[in-house]
């Protein structure tokens, strides 16, 4: 079958064909009917899609979005601090042009910056000062920073108050092993780190061909409607994926996704929005911002993490360039880290940090909230960057402004803050 | 048992009492248990006295099962502890690259006979996958998964995690056919729940009343030479602990926390250990509680552990009102002596250790503790919606019983609702229930539990490591949804196939041995024997018009086997026309959860099934994800 570019009347057109092999013919039901939606709605609301990236460790925000002209930093990380006037070119920041400068590896979004689509949050973190991971990521995960008990996630959350669009079995996919708590809850998300493997196994004698035919004729018949409706999703779903053939997805032109699991995550993300499977939420995660030890300047463990975040969201960019308008990205770390380093080369745990956000509509091309001069007294505790955004208010912004959440208190049950402004209309 | 009134033939009771009571049938079980009486086989059962020599030599094999806290501590450091030590010791250099830190502490940790904490929780794993799948007390198992669920703590807690083989053992089996009052006082002590929801750093606020002052004051005021000597002990011990909060407060990692309530674990008691969200407390009762709890802690590591534990022996300690149990610590410094108001109930000043327990005792036997429990064992053990009269009935029997869990098993099976037609085959089994009663109903064997875990793991129930405190949902939507079910057809078609490494599976156990005579008999044979008591016809029905080439599915099993004995590895491609899917010559070699390719192209009409597809799909059908 024909490869991208996709295109929903192509796709329309070529969906009728080869699936005798699973026994069904005609197209997946509920791309009938996203389609049709979509050709009726041609003047009303698009699918939107938020892609959330946790950075999970704790990002040093301070060596992301460094201050160029504060010697404090200086004085407080030694062997750590970037500035401008680094004797070593690499070792400097690129410079924003309003005080503030960006760690050289994230140089692929730098054009993101200028051309105004990219903002940056600092200050961002939550009310809760907790230095523990494990805590504070439930916490920015369920969105109620007191409490450990809130058995869903704020996207699945958003989902619920979104405005309900036919179902789809690609509404929320997370692109990790396990389903994150962001997306517990009561609306169906998909965790499946690689969407090749969302298919029937078996060779040979256990040919996956009549196995899905039996397993179609036996869900379909099957009394309890939950599992008839599962079913039916479940081999819609197979049968997309198989139309669409993920395994020979390639990305537009220029969207060079580095190896690793963050890029392979963005790529099929990238590859469901442009599938027009009506995805919604889609989230990956990446590791290793947990620099306690040797974190490095223009090389070294946070660097590198940094240069794979970077390429990763540039080539998604480049990548859904027709999709734009319907996309915002939104980056997230549970904490950020101390403004002085410790003794092994890296920073501790500390208080807030900075996101990243993307997206057309976004108040681009600027540091939004910002960091207090670096002296001890003018630090949360001496030794943090202060909170100065609370995530929620960034994260009720997004999910307002772009999935149409209206009930923010039911967003962020026991939250009675005020949205950051950060989209336009 | 009032099976007769709902108008179930005693075959139907015994495979309804074992769809909720056991991990599924095994070939023959609910024959076993009607020839045995269904009474008399869940009192054997609730007496838990059955062995099994090979679980036990399975079990035997798992050297972390038997493991003390205290051999925790000192054999499974925490990898920043590691760190730290390795460092102080030399053998670290703090600046090496992440890579050969690792390197270097790996082997560090293997001259000093450190063990790395996975290793406990994977072993933890591979007990239940073996308890479930072969323990003859599986009442006692399935009550195990219920109250291990209920007082959760969970691995992918940091700081718990190494503790929660102990926390099982010690806490929920211990007690799972005891007194609730005892679970939750076990649970309430366990290093695990401390850690867990924080209550080991619970301290009363810096200038408050301890139990030590309080006592400290009393002793100095002593006439003459005995009070002056405490003045003087006492001095010495408040310049010990300056010097100690100095001396921490440069390893960022061991800085002591900061004083202060936790309100944690208070809050997660009352609302989901005890009385349930909408049990009838306030915001006041969670902070008043979370007082009452201060100083419930535990023995720190390394060489404080020692030390304290032997302070902790001196007479002066529990004069001052220390308690050391094992390793749970009342640290009477840390308690909070002042008065508190409790669920409308007024508590004294000037009280330690007791005074939690109190409260404990109070919140088990709390009306709507019976409520709370009653509903939720009727979710698990009836359906997902029990009828109110039901959940009033187990309730009062909660309560008459003193919260007696044995008990509790047979007020169930006494309520008419428990065999109402509404409640059978209405649970959607866990995916950790599907993979023990899909291997149960096989009569296979588990020889290595690592591959069926990790099926469980991806069908959407990642043992011990869902990440919130309620524990993993109890209702069919959480576990049903088009990823899930997909995992859970694949999983059917591997373990029939014998493609879960480590399970042993031999299809013709399913039916003792017996080879059936034609598809259709296979057919009709194993959606009996895999779903005794049920009506099959469904199955049969959706299954059978595949059937249609039967001669010819055998002709290929058989020439399939003798292909994969004579062909080795020679390429099967194009061999024969009646095959177009012919496998690669050994199955078990094959990683499992390596992407499969599917060899072959694809027919245009599928082929027919064959017996392990038969298998397969019945295992993978919606029928059987029902209990």
């Amino acid at each position: 079958m024909k490869r991208g570019p996709w295109n929903r009347r192509l796709f329309l057109k070529t969906t009728g064909l080869g699936l005798v092999a699973l026994g069904a013919g005609g197209p997946p039901r509920f791309l009938e009917r996203l389609v049709s939606q979509a050709h009726a709605d041609a003047s009303g609301r698009r699918r939107r899609t938020l892609v959330a990236i946790f950075q999970r460790g704790a990002m040093d925000g301070l060596m992301a979005v460094p201050p160029l002209e504060d010697a404090g930093l200086k004085e407080l990380r030694p062997r750590l601090a970037m500035t401008p006037r680094a004797s070593d070119a690499r070792a400097r920041p690129l410079d924003l042009g309003n005080g503030f400068g960006l760690h050289p590896a994230f140089e692929p979004l730098r054009g993101l910056y200028r051309d105004g689509v990219l903002a940056l949050v600092h200050g961002i973190g939550s009310p809760n000062n907790t230095r523990s991971h494990f805590d504070a990521q439930d916490f920015m995960e369920t969105g109620t920073p007191f409490r450990k008990g809130t058995d869903s996630g704020w996207l699945n959350r958003a989902l619920r108050l979104a405005p309900a669009p036919e179902p789809t079995p690609f509404r929320a996919v997370a692109l990790t092993g396990a389903l994150p708590r962001s997306l517990y809850g009561s609306e169906p998300a998909l965790a499946i780190s690689d969407l090749r493997q969302f298919r029937l196994r078996g060779r040979g004698r256990t040919s996956p061909t009549t196995s899905a035919h039996g397993f179609e004729s036996l869900y379909e018949q099957t009394a309890m409607e939950l599992l008839r409706d599962a079913g039916d999703e479940s081999f819609e779903a197979m049968r997309t994926l198989k139309e669409l053939d993920a395994s020979s997805y390639e990305p537009a032109p220029g969207a060079d996704y580095p190896d690793g699991g963050l890029g392979a995550a963005l790529k099929q993300i990238a590859f469901l929005i442009k599938s027009g499977v009506g995805l919604e939420v889609g989230f990956a995660e990446t590791g290793g911002w947990d620099t306690h030890v040797g974190q490095g300047t223009f090389q070294g463990a946070f660097a590198k993490r940094s240069r794979d975040l970077a390429r990763c969201i540039a080539a998604f960019w480049t990548d859904i360039a027709a999709h734009r308008d319907d996309v915002v990205l939104l980056t997230m770390t549970e904490f950020g880290r101390t403004v002085h380093e410790n003794g092994s080369g890296g920073t501790d745990h500390g208080r807030a940090s900075c996101s990243f956000v993307l997206g057309t509509r976004v108040d681009g091309g600027k540091v939004h909230g910002g960091v207090p001069r670096l002296r001890r007294n003018e630090l949360e505790d001496g030794r943090d960057l202060p909170v100065q955004i609370d995530f929620r208010r960034v994260f009720a912004e997004v999910a307002g402004r772009h999935l149409g959440v209206q009930q923010d208190a039911a967003l962020f049950p026991g939250w009675d803050g005020s949205r950051y402004p950060l989209l336009r209309a | 048992m009032p099976w007769s009134d709902a108008g179930l033939s005693e075959h139907q009771a015994a495979s309804h009492l074992v769809d909720r009571f056991t991990f599924g049938p095994t070939p023959g079980l609910v024959d076993q248990i009607v020839a045995q009486g269904l009474e008399e086989w869940l009192a054997r059962q609730l007496r838990a006295d059955a062995r099994s020599d090979d679980l036990d030599a399975k079990l035997a094999a798992l050297g972390t099962l038997a493991l003390t806290n205290d051999e925790i501590v000192r054999d499974y450091p925490r990898p920043g502890r590691l760190r730290r030590q390795a460092i102080a010791a030399g053998r670290l250099d703090p600046e090496l690259a992440g890579g050969d830190q690792r390197r270097v502490l790996r082997q560090y940790a293997q001259e000093m006979g450190y063990k790395p904490q996975r290793q406990i929780v994977g072993e933890l794993v591979a007990q239940r996958l073996y308890r479930a799948v072969h323990s003859p007390n599986q009442v006692a198992e399935v009550l195990v998964d219920f109250w291990f669920n209920h007082l959760y703590v969970s691995a992918t807690d940091n700081q718990c995690r190494r503790f929660i083989g102990t926390y099982e053992r010690d806490v929920v089996r211990a007690h799972v056919f005891g007194r609730f009052v005892e679970m939750l006082r076990a649970s309430a002590r366990h290093p695990a729940m401390l850690l867990y929801l924080d209550n080991a750093l619970s301290s009363a606020p810096e200038h408050v009343a301890t139990p030590v002052t309080l006592a400290q004051a009393e002793l100095r005021q002593q006439p003459g030479r005995a009070g002056r000597r405490y003045d003087k002990i006492f001095e010495q011990m408040e310049r010990n602990e300056a010097k100690r909060q100095k001396r921490m407060q440069e390893i960022p990692e061991e800085r002591p926390p900061r004083r202060g309530v936790n309100e944690n674990y208070a809050r997660e008691l009352l609302e989901l250990h005890t009385l349930g969200v909408d049990g009838g407390y306030t915001q006041r009762d969670v902070e008043e509680i979370a007082r009452a709890l201060t100083g419930w802690t535990l023995l720190p590591d390394g060489e404080r552990r020692a030390r304290i534990r032997e302070r902790m022996q001196r007479p002066l300690a529990a004069q001052l009102g220390f308690v050391l149990d094992g390793d749970f610590l009342f640290a009477a410094d840390r308690h909070d002596a002042e008065a508190k108001q409790v669920l409308g109930r007024a508590l004294p000043p000037g009280r330690g250790i007791e005074e939690g327990e109190d409260v404990l005792d109070m919140l088990a036997h709390h009306p709507s503790t019976a409520r709370h429990l009653a509903r939720k064992l009727a979710v698990r053990f009836v359906r997902d919606d029990p009828p109110a009269s039901l959940v009033e009935r187990l309730a009062a029997a909660f309560e008459a019983s003193g919260g007696d869990l044995r008990e509790m098993v047979w007020a169930l099976v006494a309520c008419p609702e428990f065999w109402d037609e509404s409640a059978r085959r209405a649970k959607v089994k866990s995916p950790y229930e599907l993979a023990a009663s899909s291997v149960r109903a096989l009569g296979a064997e588990v020889v290595r539990p690592r591959h069926l875990a990790r099926w469980v793991d991806r069908m959407g129930q990642p043992l011990y490591r869902y990440q919130a405190p309620m524990g993993f949902p109890d209702r069919a939507t959480a576990w049903v949804d088009a990823g899930a079910l997909l995992q859970r057809m694949n999983f059917g078609m591997s373990l029939a196939a014998g493609r879960v490494p480590g399970v042993r599976v031999d299809v013709a156990q399913a039916l003792g041995g017996r080879e059936p005579e034609s598809a259709d008999a296979a057919l009709v044979e194993y959606s009996r024997a895999l779903l005794p008591g049920r009506d099959v016809e469904p199955t049969l029905t959706a299954l059978r018009p595949l059937l249609g080439q039967a001669q010819i599915a055998a002709e290929i099993d058989r020439r399939a086997a003798a292909a994969e004995r004579d062909a080795g590895s020679r390429a099967s491609a194009g061999m024969d026309s009646m095959q177009p899917q012919m496998e690669g010559p050994e199955e078990a070699l094959i990683d499992p959860l390596a992407p499969e390719e599917d060899s072959g192209a694809e027919a245009s009409e599928p082929a027919a099934l064959t017996l392990t597809q038969v298998v397969g799909l019945i295992l993978g059908s919606p029928e059987f994800q029902r209990r």
